[in-house]
């Protein structure tokens, strides 16, 4: 057996299941929604399962040796065809290539593939191109449909997938691991909480660039209690700097969650998993000041701000909005 | 949030496409992004007439209602391309569907251009960050840039939104309706076109501030009670509401009748319901328009008004057409109970000119049928005069002549 | 592999299946030509998986020494700048060798070029072709079939099936339909075969255009060989492979009327420039509408109105009228394109309604028929 199906079977035996069950009864459906956490093997899989349909030699599993395997794997098989979001969402004009491929037979094999990573960001025209290519589903064609965020799908695509959802993973199993690979306590415990994949996480828990958004968050935390203005100071200071597009800030957005997160599971008596253990007594010395209801808004408010970004807000503008927010949780409310 | 908001007023938005073909051509072949690129009617003749243009071609002194031959002098490396209708209409469609996450209150003026009411989104912050996600959805989903005007009305909405392109956004507040508005000429304003402002110009009134300040007696002498409406306006006060059911009433022909009593005779409502089909069709044929989609009215005598809507499978126009297929929508939807009011009315409106149909080799034969039997009938005609064969209901005597009813139906 | 070449025949070879090579292709691999060095000779495949065209140069020809191979092998290179590469290279011959993982080394005269390659077990694999169940057809045959149907191919890709050209195979005999659902273009010619077998595959009217475009005015025979997925043309020293179509085609048989209420017959140039000049003012309205009417017995009249331009009229004698009287309005581009492939100096058209399919078919000759739909006017 490859590492890859070991990997994958220790990650989510019973998506791997429910496809080699499908497989080796002969009942593969048309169209396939893989759903779950970032980093739980939802790519890994689906192109398994495209390699397993597509193999060459004998048997249920893909040998990943023969040609279609290997191809798969460099995207370069004519008959699997994987949509990327461009830029910011998958637009019309690629679901459109999608058809006008599939209206045609395969290159060669007897089944065409296609994969949508991050299915979610389809525009609404994209969405509704792909409802009717779903409806009418050509004979032999499977789509693998990937979401980190189904419930902002549109219910009848999601009606006409097979869902296979992904659990996420422990956090103390990536955690460990990095730790074997000489990744710092503190550092492991806060990328383990970020990402579930491994090489994502080694990659940000090694980075000099991630070690400095970790201070700053932090410092900008310590700020906040202190001195409310003194806060904005910092956010132009270093924060604005730092975090410079809209995907960094987000990143900010999710450390500084992690850490109000913790906040609230002292407050909650549970000193157990933190993002942060490095900080236990920083925070525990604020929950001493805080109410649990406090830190509830404050979370509340974090997420309200990750999801106007999404929406396109101005990132320094959300962010301002945000700290007055949450040093107003603090003292003022 | 709330705190953005006024208390007591509105918060209109005017979003405005900015060269709205052009930018859509962009946006489908972005390679032509920051070239000089016109639409015109007929791209390779001279004399096309150029529809809209880039603001790179502006640059260049290029302008709409230009002739291709007189822009191409301008501006040698125009690119032109003939309008895609179907492709405006589709990214307009994916426009509102946008604008309407941010408000269910989305009056669609154009194809490019609509008015919102956010009086009641502040959860999704205040109305210029609001401005400020709409704008930068538009750009990044659809690749189209829009300018945006933010008031307590449409009028300044529409005035703000004009201030600043492409991509602007723009707040104008009541009380900078002087120092902003005033000093324009008055054609400046929305609403006043070279004719008013001749008539304006007339009475001594240069800018929107004269005509703030005019008198009531002589505008309503010089232009009736418009002339007062647009002092309103230049005061900044406008009244309309944002609508979102505006466009549906936009380009229809209907007629309904209030019964002299609750009729329950399925008889006599066919005859009055092919009586409706006439009129419509009369006032169609005036028009020279043909309608696409149907919808009867019934109004039953508890008052209980049901509105039945039909997309036809081509453009009608004569009266049996009509009659044939109101009658099979209402015997479709009608309970039984007695009837008070009955309307029809055509909406979908295309111009006689413009409704020709291709026909199509999978579907031929039906419209062939159709026209067959019109063609048998003609041909009965010519051989037995005319009004041998008449709707059945013709012949029967009119003494219960139902009352035209004025009160009912909006139409056009 | 390692072989030298004569120079201008690689260069014109290379150009050959640079036509099918896209520079937007979403498969890496695809932006590369493949060679391969065998005994025989040197094979150059490039494909943009709709089409691939494969163009291949033999060992020697006609007693001349083309190609002389030093090791068999094969390498996918970056196929813009090999084919600006071997344009440019100064000597008349060409040697080309992979000297490790894929890095390949060309010279020519004193000029040496390096270039990356990509690893041709990557390339897609072309369906291998079973002699035997072949189809010929003489070039300028294949080409005439290919422009009499192929423009009434749909643009538009709501219905996918019909943006390609319906072949037919049977006894002997191949007929070709294409239709947009408002005009329908139909051909027929007999093949030469050994065997019997039938067939039924929609072409992308895309692919043959392509393949007209690369095969030269000859009479010599093409091979056309068709499988599961792909339909396969050889020429000379060519191969040109295409996709198909997924799906039934409509059957237009039907759908073809075979009586007449009306009939004309004209000469194809007169009515060809009458309508021509009728659409000069009907190009401005929306749909390029003509009418055809009556006038007597032997004259036709084509007109057409746009309100805000103006009226044309034109009277065009017609050699013999039979039937009832007709008034008809269709696209003149329709027309135009249909009498333009008609060949005959003389057509007569028949009419079954005003509202109902008419057929344009030469004097004399039932090989070729076009069909189109009328426009409904108010």
């Amino acid at each position: 057996m490859s590492d890859i199906w070991k990997d994958l079977n220790e990650l989510q035996p019973i998506v791997l299941k429910m496809i080699m069950n499908g497989l080796a009864k002969g009942r593969v459906a048309h169209a396939y929604l893989l759903e779950g956490d970032p980093g739980t093997g939802k790519k890994q899989t689906a192109l398994y399962f495209a390699k397993s349909l597509l193999c060459e030699e004998e048997g249920i599993m893909p040998c990943n040796e023969c040609s279609n395997c290997r191809r798969i794997d460099s995207g370069n098989h004519p008959d699997v065809h994987i949509v990327e979001p461009d830029g910011l969402s998958i637009k019309k004009q690629q679901i459109v290539f999608l058809q006008q491929e599939f209206s045609k037979t395969a290159v060669e094999a007897n089944r065409k593939i296609y994969i949508i990573n991050h299915a979610d960001k389809m525009t609404a025209s994209a969405a509704n191109s792909l409802l009717k290519f779903l409806e009418e589903p050509a004979a032999d064609t499977v789509a693998l449909l990937l979401t980190e965020q189904a419930q902002r799908m549109l219910p009848t695509i999601i009606s006409r997938c097979q869902l296979l959802s992904f659990k996420p993973l422990p956090p103390d199993l990536l955690k460990n691991k990095l730790i074997e690979k000489e990744v710092s306590l503190p550092m492991a415990a806060l990328v383990s909480r970020l990402t579930n994949n491994f090489d994502e996480a080694f990659r940000l828990g090694t980075e000099e660039w991630f070690a400095q958004s970790r201070k700053i968050v932090l410092k900008l935390y310590e700020v906040l209690l202190k001195n409310p203005l003194e806060a904005m100071v910092k956010l132009q200071e270093d924060f604005n700097g730092h975090f410079k597009d809209k995907q960094q800030v987000s990143l900010a957005l999710d450390l500084l969650l992690l850490l109000f997160k913790d906040l609230l599971s002292i407050q909650t008596g549970n000193e157990q998993g933190l993002a942060y253990p490095d900080q236990l007594a920083l925070l525990k010395n604020t929950a001493l000041h805080s109410s649990i209801v406090n830190t509830t808004e404050q979370i509340t408010a974090i997420l309200e701000a990750k999801r106007k970004l999404d929406a396109n807000m101005n990132p320094q503008l959300l962010m301002e909005q945000l700290v007055l927010k949450l040093q107003g949780g603090a003292s003022f409310v | 949030m709330e705190s953005f908001y006024p208390k007591n007023g509105r918060v209109v938005l005017h979003v405005d496409m900015n060269s709205f073909y052009a930018s859509v051509e962009i946006a489908h072949n972005p390679s032509l992004r920051g070239r000089p690129l016109a639409i015109a009617g007929k791209p390779e003749e001279r004399k096309g007439i150029i529809v809209t243009c880039s603001y790179e071609a502006r640059t260049f002194g290029v302008k709409t209602t230009m002739t291709v031959w007189e822009a191409k002098k301008l501006c040698p490396n125009l690119i032109i391309l003939p309008p895609n209708f179907e492709r405006y209409r589709g990214a307009s469609r994916e426009i509102f569907h946008i604008l309407r996450r941010y408000t269910p209150l989305v009056e669609p003026v154009s194809i490019d251009e609509g008015y919102l009411d956010i009086t009641s989104s502040y959860a999704l912050g205040t109305p210029l960050a609001i401005s400020e996600l709409i704008q930068q959805e538009l750009l990044e989903r659809l690749m189209l840039p829009c300018s945006i005007g933010i008031a307590p009305n449409k009028f300044l909405a529409k005035m703000a939104s004009n201030m600043k392109k492409p991509l602007g956004i723009t707040v104008l507040r009541k009380r900078e309706v002087p120092a902003v508005l005033w000093p324009l000429p008055a054609v400046a304003m929305h609403g006043v076109g070279e004719k008013t402002a001749d008539k304006l110009a007339g009475l001594g009134i240069m800018t929107i501030g004269d005509l703030a300040q005019a008198s009531d007696h002589v505008l309503k002498n010089r232009l009736g009670v418009r002339g007062i409406q647009l002092k309103e306006r230049a005061n900044g006060i406008d009244r309309r509401k944002v609508d979102p059911e505006a466009a549906n009433d936009f380009k229809s022909v209907g007629q309904s009748i209030t019964l002299p009593k609750d009729e329950t005779k399925q008889q006599e409502l066919l005859r009055v319901l092919l009586q409706l089909s006439e009129r419509v069709a009369v006032r169609l044929q005036r028009k020279k328009v043909l309608g696409e989609s149907l919808s009867v009215m019934i109004r039953y005598k508890d008052w209980k008004t049901i509105t039945r809507s039909k997309k036809l499978s081509g453009p009608i126009e004569k009266a049996e057409d009509i009659f044939a297929e109101a009658k099979q929508l209402f015997l479709k939807n009608w309970s039984g109970n007695g009837i008070r009011l009955l309307g029809v009315t055509l909406s979908d409106l295309t111009e006689k000119e413009q409704a020709d149909v291709q026909l199509d080799l999978f579907s031929y034969e039906q419209e062939a049928n159709k026209a067959s039997l019109a063609e048998a009938l003609d041909k009965l005609d010519k051989k037995y005069g005319e009004g041998v064969i008449q709707p059945a209901s013709k012949k029967k005597p009119a003494g219960k002549e139902a009352a035209p009813d004025m009160d009912g139906k909006k139409s056009e | 592999m390692k072989f030298s070449i004569q120079k201008d025949r690689f260069a014109q070879s290379v150009q050959d299946v640079l036509k099918a090579i896209s520079s937007r292709t979403t498969i890496p691999i695809l932006t590369g030509i493949k060679i391969d060095a065998t005994e025989e000779g040197i094979k150059l495949t490039g494909s943009d998986s709709d089409i691939s065209i494969e163009s291949f140069i033999p060992q020697e020809e006609e007693g001349k020494v083309l190609v002389d191979i030093q090791q068999t092998g094969s390498i996918v290179l970056n196929a813009r700048f090999f084919n600006e590469i071997v344009k440019k290279l100064p000597s008349e011959k060409a040697e080309i060798e992979v000297i490790s993982s894929f890095q390949t080394v060309i010279r020519s005269g004193q000029a040496e070029f390096s270039l990356n390659g990509l690893d041709p077990d990557e390339y897609p694999h072309l369906p291998q072709i079973e002699e035997g169940e072949v189809f010929k057809l003489p070039t300028d045959l294949l080409k005439a079939l290919i422009r009499q149907t192929v423009f009434a191919v749909s643009a538009s890709e709501t219905r996918p099936i019909l943006t390609g050209v319906n072949w037919k195979i049977e006894e002997g005999q191949l007929v070709c339909i294409a239709t947009d659902s408002h005009r329908l273009a139909w051909r027929k010619a007999a093949v030469e075969t050994d065997f019997n077998a039938e067939y039924n595959v929609v072409i992308p009217g895309k692919s043959l255009n392509e393949l007209s475009k690369i095969l030269d005015d000859s009479q010599e025979p093409v091979e056309i060989v068709i499988t599961d997925n792909q339909v396969l043309f050889r020429a000379k020293h060519l191969l040109f492979y295409s996709r198909l179509l997924e799906g039934n085609y409509p059957d237009t048989s039907r759908l073809i009327p075979t009586d007449s209420k009306t009939k004309l017959e004209l000469n194809t140039k007169e009515f060809l420039q009458a309508i021509d000049r009728a659409s000069l003012l009907a190009r401005e309205g929306r749909n390029n509408v003509v009418k055809l009417s009556m006038i007597d017995e032997n004259l036709i009249e084509i007109s057409s109105n746009s309100p805000e331009i103006g009226k044309v009229t034109e009277q065009v004698r017609s050699r013999e009228i039979e039937g009832e009287e007709i008034k008809i309005s269709f696209s003149a581009k329709y027309m135009m394109d249909a009498l333009k492939v008609l060949e005959g100096t003389e057509i007569n058209i028949q009419f079954t309604g005003a509202m109902r399919p008419f057929v344009i078919r030469p004097e004399n000759d039932d090989s070729i028929l076009q069909l189109i739909l009328p426009v409904r006017t108010y």
